[in-house]
């Protein structure tokens, strides 16, 4: 009986065309936008900034994989998409050294001691952004538009959009400066429209589902209006579109079911509004995800899929 | 349903879950189904349904006829097996079986004449009442031949507790690349619906569907134009696989869900395949057994793609011999669909009853690549598309861990093994392949158990004086 040489393998025979990489750089291709638009608004800081972030991310699981003997996993370019989000959450001025530290908290703390991708509880990049933000102090030189000319290299000290949520409106940017092109504390806070293009994205190449970010942004503005602010305002100041779409939806670190989404996206958007408006000004955006982070484990036990068959088995 | 016009649009009640993968049919979809001569040797296996195993009713030099009786059983789940041939049964023998392992089989040499045995002669179901039909039905040795082959006259004894008011003929035909269901609609149509009309009256439901995707639209035209004035439905179903499993056809079909662990029959209904349909009505019309049966033969390196009426125990390699043989070495050869179907390591096998489809792929397509550190990223993809609402990451996990319980707490005997996980996971974690492996350890712990605690039990009786041990 001649054996051909066939392989035998267990059923299904055929895979999608689905994989983590594929995915990741989707997540590049959508964040392209913002990051044009913060290279044009902050120049080389910014370019200084992403080649600091994204080469020491990259850099530190290269190394964390070595050290830890397992196979270097960094062609899935989940540790550029750390770097670059964290570059991306940062101001224009930070001494580099606040990077790489944020970037080793990120990538070997947050990920790769809790077991690599796929284990992490807390997004990474948030997780590094929060540890030296509270750590460092940089929001001392968090710093206002620099703009193309070398002149206003040296940056010129603003109040960040956010500022004015807690002090009063007077004087803050409209609308449609907040959503093409206001320079105002992280890098990517050059215009949340292209944030809302690379978002499109990701739901169209069904990366992402649209029920995390729907929620969050539907939460903060209602709770917002509830609670006395602008919540138009609030859904286009800050990081809370980028957070959204981009950071909230992280497979990893959110519920798989969609009702876990729902609540996931709601503990998110209350917290949101509650930090901004009766917290400090910044980085109410990712404390809320990394809340919301610590009850996907509870959220994904409660919510699970209705067990088919459940209704009729009497 | 009064005798309406047929619809023809799905009461598209979706529920969640299912893929899409690429087609693949248009390989074969517009090749008519092709008679193919049998063999010099037919191998003819004694377990080729779901249930008891068949023992040989004929010895090495015995002279049988097409339809002839050579295995059977006293088992209820079972049915038996005829020659596919006349000529001389030249030996009983292990033979390796499409399903997997070595199992007694008969092998007939042909004679050529395919005489047909005396006892063959055609039934008048119309005139039959179900029990009757029933008892015929059993000796007709029909089962499933959408490939779980189950025998056929079990299904169409449901206990009286459990009245049925519905019968679905599934041609869905979700795999993708077999075609043989939609040619059977296309060119046996009336047999179809003649074969629904004998399962109603058997289990006697009052009402007939005849459910089709909508990629096949040929196939939904010509049924309905059949159907038309015989109290039959024909109802299109959204092309999702795996829409023709039929707990999941049922639920989207009627809305009622299967109980878990349960089967159709306790939710008031019994699913056929359309080529089992066929089958029945070809069976009452001539009195012929089950013989032969319509094989999907495809795959890219398959120089003739083609739908073929095989006799049963017909070797693969005669089966691909007839449509030209291959265009490069296959790399993989697999008895059914690419998501359900077994892969083969030879192609001496023989057809069988459950033989949908023969697929041989190519290097190219049967390569892809395997992690050497698979690792759940929870990206709730396979949740998505689990028809069964499970959750399967965790069962896969706990199937590696080996938690037995958590797999129980899990519903892991929910799972149908449809394999949309696995398709569809980015990280390419073999995820069906565990919970299956997790399922049938399982299965194996609670029979050891069991048998366990059976030997104690005696054991205790026996000292104690038949008091059950303490």
């Amino acid at each position: 009986m001649a054996l051909n040489n066939l392989i035998v393998t267990p059923p299904p025979h055929l895979k999608s065309k689905e994989q983590t990489a594929i995915a990741m750089r989707d997540v590049l291709i959508a964040l392209a936008p913002i990051t044009i638009a913060a290279l044009v608004a902050f120049t080389y800081n910014a370019l200084f900034n992403i080649v600091v972030c994204v080469g020491s991310a990259m850099f530190f699981e290269w190394a964390a994989r070595k050290i830890r003997k397992k196979q270097v996993t960094l062609k899935d370019g989940s540790a550029a998409v750390t770097g670059l989000l964290l570059a991306l959450l940062l101001p224009a001025k930070i001494h580099w050294l606040n990077m790489i530290i944020a970037s080793f908290v990120a990538v070997v703390i947050v990920k790769e001691l809790m077991g690599g991708l796929g284990r992490n509880i807390f997004n990474p990049a948030l997780f590094g952004f929060v540890f030296i933000l509270i750590g460092s102090g940089f929001l001392a030189s968090w710093t206002g538009h620099l703009g193309f000319l070398p002149a206003g290299f040296d940056g010129v000290q603003t109040a960040t959009p956010l500022a004015y949520i807690k002090h009063g409106l007077d004087g803050a940017p409209s609308y449609a400066a907040l959503l093409f092109a206001n320079y105002g504390g992280a890098i990517s806070e050059v215009g949340c429209f292209w944030i809302l293009l690379g978002g499109a994205y990701l739901i169209y190449r069904k990366v992402i589902n649209w029920v995390i970010p729907v929620t969050i942004l539907a939460t903060v503005f209602i709770l917002a209006y509830i609670l006395g602010s602008d919540g138009l305002y609030h859904i286009l100041a800050g990081g809370l579109m980028l957070g959204a779409f981009f950071m909230a939806t992280d497979w990893v670190t959110s519920p798989m079911n969609r009702w876990g989404q729902v609540v996931f996206g709601l503990i998110i958007g209350i917290c949101v509004v509650l930090i901004r408006l009766y917290g400090g000004p910044s980085g109410a955006v990712a404390y809320s995800i990394l809340i919301g982070n610590a009850f996907v484990p509870l959220l994904d036990r409660v919510f699970k899929p209705k067990r088919f068959g459940e209704v009729v088995a009497a | 349903m009064k005798s309406r016009a047929p619809r023809l649009s799905a009461r598209a009640r979706r529920i969640r879950g299912g893929v899409h993968p690429p087609e693949h049919k248009h390989l074969t979809a517009d090749r008519p189904i092709r008679r193919i001569d049998a063999p010099e040797v037919v191998i003819l296996p004694m377990r080729q349904h779901a249930g008891a195993p068949c023992t040989p009713r004929v010895k090495r030099g015995d002279v049988v006829a097409v339809g002839t009786v050579v295995g059977d059983t006293e088992a209820f789940v079972s049915a038996p097996i005829h020659s596919s041939v006349s000529g001389t049964v030249q030996n009983v023998a292990p033979h390796p079986h499409p399903a997997g392992g070595e199992v007694l089989s008969v092998f007939v040499e042909n004679d050529g004449e395919y005489r047909i045995d005396p006892e063959v002669h055609p039934l008048p179901w119309e005139d039959m009442g179900p029990e009757e039909i029933r008892k015929a039905v059993r000796a007709s040795g029909m089962v499933g031949l959408g490939g779980a082959a189950f025998p056929t006259h079990v299904k169409l004894a449901p206990p009286e507790k459990y009245p049925i008011d519905t019968v679905i003929l599934n041609g869905a035909e979700c795999e993708p690349f077999l075609t043989a269901d939609y040619r059977i609609m296309l060119e046996y149509a009336e047999e179809v619906v003649e074969g629904l009309r004998i399962i109603m009256k058997a289990v006697g439901a009052p009402r007939g569907i005849v459910a089709v995707e909508d990629n096949k639209p040929l196939a939904l035209r010509r049924m309905a134009e059949v159907a038309r004035g015989r109290d039959v439905e024909v109802l299109s179903l959204r092309t999702r696989y795996p829409q023709g499993a039929e707990k999941v056809l049922i639920a989207n079909l009627l809305g009622r869900e299967v109980p878990s662990g349960g089967l159709p029959m306790h939710v008031g209904v019994v699913v056929n395949n359309v080529g089992t349909a066929r089958a029945l009505a070809h069976y009452f019309r001539t009195g012929m057994p089950l013989v032969e049966r319509v094989v999907t033969v495809t795959g890219s390196v398959v120089r003739e793609p083609a739908n073929l009426m095989v006799p049963l125990g017909t070797p693969f390699r005669a089966a691909l011999d007839a449509c030209g043989g291959f265009t490069e070495p296959p790399a993989k050869l697999i008895m059914g669909g690419p998501m359900m179907g077994l892969a083969q390591y030879t192609m001496e096998v023989p057809v069988v009853k459950g033989t949908s489809g023969i697929l041989a792929l190519s290097q190219k397509e049967t390569e892809f690549e395997i992690p050497l550190e698979p690792v759940c990223i929870r990206c709730g993809r396979c949740v998505e598309v689990c028809p069964m609402n499970l959750v399967p990451t965790y069962l896969a996990a706990m199937a590696h861990k080996e938690k037995m319980e958590d797999l129980e707490r899990l519903n892991v005997n929910d799972c149908i093994e449809c394999g949309c996980c696995a398709y569809v996971c980015p990280t390419k974690n073999p995820l069906v392949q565990l919970i299956k492996a997790g399922k049938a350890e399982l299965a194996r712990r609670k029979v050891l158990f069991e048998r366990r605690a059976q030997e104690a039990a005696n054991r205790g009786s026996g000292k104690e004086g038949g008091d059950g041990g303490q």
